[in-house]
């Protein structure tokens, strides 16, 4: 089952507030890609950025929804 | 909970290895698209590093860098003991000159970044057989 795109989208500007976040299907349904400007990003480093987004859509890389996620970070 | 002997194995090669990366499939053969595009950023740079296949056991090695470095995806590359991320920072970073200068190498004047390819579940590829290396 694919992820819905619009979930993720939500989890992720749920998890941060006052963000941009535009998800895109890379290939597949199951490739995808977030792209995320969030004030939150601000002093930290890539690896803490990304990991800020994985976690608020851990669960749906766990159940095998999303198979792949690319993540464009920037600081809004 | 992660299996504490392999724990001790990742922590050691994290330790002897100025540069590691986790992946999928060897640098020969990467069996993912996105760690194909580390290696490829990781020869451009000319290092030595060690590669370590995660296929054999990847939800134990999940658990492991998961207790280490909060970080469960493949690949992962370590610079100096640090998880420094996977696919798409290792790129921003190669592109930017940073990753040059954390490894102590020069920048390749013309840095190249791979194309991405789609590599199937199961091995299979949607284009011809790429050349590696």
């Amino acid at each position: 089952m694919a992820a819905d795109l619009e979930e993720i989208r939500s989890l992720i500007a749920a998890a941060l507030p006052g963000a941009e976040v535009e998800i895109v299907d890379e290939g597949g349904g199951d490739h995808l890609r977030a792209i995320v400007a969030a004030p939150q990003f601000a002093g930290r480093s890539r690896i803490d950025q990304h990991r800020m987004v994985k976690s608020a859509v851990q669960h749906r890389m766990d159940d095998g929804s999303i198979h792949a996620l690319s993540i464009s970070a920037s600081v809004l | 909970m992660a299996d504490p002997a392999l724990k001790s194995q990742v922590q050691e090669l994290i330790r002897d290895n100025k540069v590691l990366l986790f992946m999928k499939g060897v640098p020969d053969a990467p069996r993912c698209g996105f760690s194909m595009r580390v290696v490829g950023v990781l020869e451009q740079l000319g290092v030595e590093y060690g590669a370590i296949d995660v296929l054999p056991a990847l939800q134990p090695l999940r658990e492991v860098t998961a207790e280490l470095s909060d970080w469960q995806t493949f690949p992962q590359l370590y610079v100096n003991g640090e998880l420094v991320g996977g696919a798409d920072i290792v790129e921003e970073m190669f592109d930017s000159g940073e990753l040059a200068e954390m490894m102590g190498v020069a920048q390749p004047e013309e840095a190249e970044l791979p194309e991405p390819e789609r590599i199937l579940p199961g091995g299979s590829q949607q284009s011809p057989p790429m050349q590696i290396g």
